[in-house]
């Protein structure tokens, strides 16, 4: 679900900046080199190519977290340079002045020297998406569903109504539903795993589910299950996890039966169930690195982490499911590597940049890992079990590095790139990971007795940060974002109104 | 009035127009009108299920409009063999479009089918390289050679030689780790590190690298998953770990993750008091970011907070 930044030209580069980042794996690398020195400007360093000499910004020591002291900056620096250190010097340059304060771009701080959330400011970017978008965005066409996904989901994570869009989204998306089931990206186009997922989760949001032609949707899912356990992400596409994450939501969240429909290919392999290998599928997937790969024997990537974490997480109770399936210990390490130093954010693959969006596919991860880990009490409430992560640096990256100043708000992967939806939306989940408990009830259970739906997934509870705690995050309740539920990435109270909403239904 | 009403070749063709969904849909796109009549006669030529030559040039022109178009791409792919069209023309034709739209995803999906059906890979491994010179982390190049290596069995054809080369350009390059542990282990029934003389050579391997850059966390991610696959004890790496860690001289450590990795040897020799030490080297010190991690496992090591 990260995002194909392929390709775009650098005058059409601020008109689609949205497009396609439906599996950013790109590098990052190579971008922050085309980006070059002209950005570097913008950014308030103008350092054109940092020696270790330049990046020591004047500032006050007491006021800076421990990784941003200068002893911290310095500890290690290998001669060996390389593309990927190169590349890792030059993001640290273009991020330590706003890091530290020394470049506060202008925007307005809390009462603890950060940048304060431009709520008004990243509401209207993200409403702007809804206009109409001219020609150059034709090349999102086959990704339209993700728009409506992140425009409405960053907006109800700041609180806004927007049930207000309601008639409109089930109009837009009706020629997106194929007869056979599922929604592809436009009309006329094969239905697919990520936009079936983007377009259910934006109709939740709105309230508008009652468009969805459930019954062809369970035989479409059926079409895309695949003997081995995992999901294809369209009938005849590549087989990878985020299929699993995506095709599982969408069974859960319309309380679809579990079990295949007579049809569906996979039951000549001898797979009764959606779920029938699923579990050994993602256990697959799980690198020497510890990390999750998109596929068994690829590379470890954070936004397959969270995937897989949270497709464990539909599949039973977390702390049965991701233990049972995974090396929590390995996965624990490896994502706490992640998080880099000195920005504070998150990478999404070791020795790769740090980029906003991360913090949602990583910063995600914490809560369905707590609660692995915990054995179904991670509630500040229950048997107490700490962060493995630093809330205050992935709070402090995404408030003064990743949002954009001026008059045009939205949030960015790094200084040095341009807001889009895409990192908007899950800068902002990201923040409220940052911000809010989440917990897992130990209680709960995994399939309802009488309905046999999955319910595992719906046993989450969100709280809200205790006065001191945002004071050690330095930021106040203006910066603060909603509660999103851990598992799906909506609004908590829109999880339980389409959990009740289908919960009576049948086929 | 288009490319496509004015080509009589087409004429027998009643284009399907877009449905807007409604009067006032969200983020419409306005078309260009080229790219609205070119979809418009996909659309009628999937309802019929039509599979023929002209298929291939109609998207042919829609992916140069819109490369993310997957499915487009399916499409093609389906036409290419129910019309048994020559799928080495295919090949040539996808290595033009590679270069113009290399982030794109879909076009390694569709080569992946190409070559499947060809059932053979000459000169893939040296096209999937030049793409490497632009980007030597794509992720979806990457999972591409690791198909043609499991599909193609390419184990001991120069690919440990190659994942050298991608290392010497750049140590630091996580996928070429990630493809040499693959390589190596990946093959169905191979003992990999398992087999001794492999584990010497990799370990050395991974070692040299550490050499050159300590403070790079690819190499000792690898020597790790060495350790943990082939259920050899940490013991023998913590005389290597010293060199970069070593709790006689806590201001001269030169890797965090030989710090880590001491930590685990020393836990493995249930010194949990030296092994609190390390841990907490790393959190006051040597790794403040991840301070709460390094806190947790030092709670894992069951210790009395007092020493801890
Ligand atoms: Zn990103």
């Amino acid at each position: 679900m990260a995002a194909a930044k392929e390709d775009g030209n650098d005058t059409l580069d601020e008109l689609l900046k949205d497009k396609a980042r439906i599996e950013e794996l790109s590098s990052d690398e190579e971008e922050v080199f085309k980006r070059g020195n002209n950005d570097a400007a913008n950014v308030g360093g103008g350092v054109p190519f940092p020696g270790m000499d330049q990046l020591k910004p004047k500032r006050k020591l007491e006021y800076l977290p421990p990784w941003l002291h200068d002893a911290s900056i310095n500890l290690f620096h290998d001669d060996l340079e390389t593309p990927t250190s190169e590349a890792q010097q030059k993001t640290r340059a273009e991020c330590l002045p706003l890091l530290t304060g020394e470049d506060t771009q202008g925007l307005e701080l809390n009462i603890y020297g950060l940048p304060h959330l431009r709520r008004q400011k990243h509401t209207d970017f993200l409403r702007t998406t809804f206009n109409k978008l001219p020609a150059p965005y034709q090349v999102v066409d086959a990704s339209r569903p993700w728009l409506f996904y992140w425009t409405v989901g960053g907006l109800s994570f700041l609180g806004e109504d927007v049930t207000q869009y309601r008639e409109r989204l089930i109009e837009t998306v009706r020629p997106l539903q194929n007869p056979t089931g599922g929604f592809g990206g436009g009309h006329g186009q094969y239905s697919h795993c990520a936009c079936t997922y983007a377009t259910v989760l934006a109709l939740a949001a709105v309230g508008g589910l009652e468009v969805v032609d459930r019954k062809a949707m369970w035989h479409w899912l059926g079409t895309v299950k695949q003997a081995d356990g995992g999901f294809r992400m369209a009938v005849g596409a590549e087989e990878d996890i985020r299929g699993a994450y995506c095709a599982m939501t969408v069974i859960t969240l319309l309380n679809l039966p579990f079990e295949l429909p007579a049809e569906a290919p996979a039951r000549k392999a001898g797979l009764d169930t959606f779920t029938d290998r699923l579990g050994e599928w993602v256990g697959r997937c799980q690198t020497y690195e510890g990390g999750i790969a998109g596929a068994p024997n690829n590379e470890a990537h954070g936004a397959y982490a969270f995937c897989a974490l949270a497709c464990l997480s539909i599949l039973d109770v977390p702390h049965k499911s991701i233990p049972k399936y995974l090396d929590v210990q390995a996965l624990a390490s490896c994502l706490a590597s992640l998080q880099t130093m000195p920005e504070g954010g998150f990478a999404g693959r070791t020795n790769k940049l740090v980029d906003a969006c991360y913090s949602h596919w990583v910063g995600g991860c914490w809560a369905l890992l707590q609660a692995a880990l915990s054995g179904g009490s991670s509630g500040r409430n229950s048997v107490k079990l700490d962060d493995l992560w630093s809330r205050e640096g992935l709070v402090r990256y995404l408030l003064c590095c990743c949002q954009q100043p001026g008059k045009k708000g939205g949030m960015r992967d790094k200084p040095s790139t341009r807001p889009d939806g895409y990192h908007t939306c899950y800068s902002l989940a990201g923040l409220s990971a940052a911000q809010n408990h989440y917990s897992y009830s130990k209680e709960g259970q995994a399939v309802d007795k009488q309905s046999g739906r999955l319910i595992a997934a719906f046993h989450w509870t969100a709280e809200r940060p205790t006065v001191g705690e945002m004071k050690a995050l330095k930021f106040d309740e203006e910066d603060r974002v909603g509660f999103v539920h851990p598992v799906f990435v909506l609004p908590m109270d829109v999880i339980e109104a389409t959990r009740r909403q289908f919960a009576e239904s049948r086929l | 009035m288009g490319k496509y009403a004015d080509d009589e070749q087409w004429s027998d063709v009643v284009p399907l127009p877009t449905d807007e969904g409604g009067d006032n849909p969200l983020a419409a796109i306005a078309y260009s009108e080229e790219y609205e009549e070119t979809m418009s006669y996909l659309r009628a030529i999937m309802a019929a299920n039509e599979y023929s030559p002209r298929v291939l040039d109609l998207t042919e022109d829609l992916i140069d409009m819109n490369p993310a178009h997957y499915t487009v791409w399916l499409y093609r792919a389906q036409c290419l063999f129910a019309i048994d069209s020559d799928l080495k023309e295919e090949l040539e034709w996808l290595n033009e479009t590679a270069l113009t739209h290399q982030k794109n995803y879909q076009i390694w999906h569709h080569r992946n089918l190409i070559v499947d059906k060809l059932d053979q890979c000459e000169g893939e491994t040296a096209f999937v390289e030049s793409m490497f010179e632009r980007d030597a982390k794509n992720y979806h190049v990457w999972s591409y050679r690791q198909w043609l290596v499991r599909r193609f069995g390419l184990w001991d054809k120069g690919e440990l030689e190659f994942t050298e080369q991608m290392l010497q350009r750049d140590v630091r390059n996580n996928s070429a780790w990630n493809h040499r542990w693959f390589v190596v282990n990946g093959q169905e029934g191979a003992a990999g590190v398992g087999d001794p003389d492999i584990r010497a050579r990799e370990m050395k391997f991974a070692m040299l690298a550490i050499a050159k850059a300590p403070q790079n966390q690819s190499p000792w991610n690898y020597l790790r998953g060495i350790t943990k696959k082939s259920g050899m004890s940490l013991a023998h790496l913590k005389d290597f770990a010293e060199q970069y860690a070593s709790l006689d001289q806590p201001d001269n450590i030169h890797s965090s993750f030989a710090l880590d990795l001491l930590a685990d040897i020393l836990v493995e020799e249930k010194n949990t008091k030296q092994a609190a030490q390390a841990l907490d080297l790393l959190e006051k010190t040597y790794d403040p970011i991840r301070k709460n991690y390094w806190a947790y496992r030092k709670e894992q090591l069951g210790l009395p907070a007092a020493v801890a």
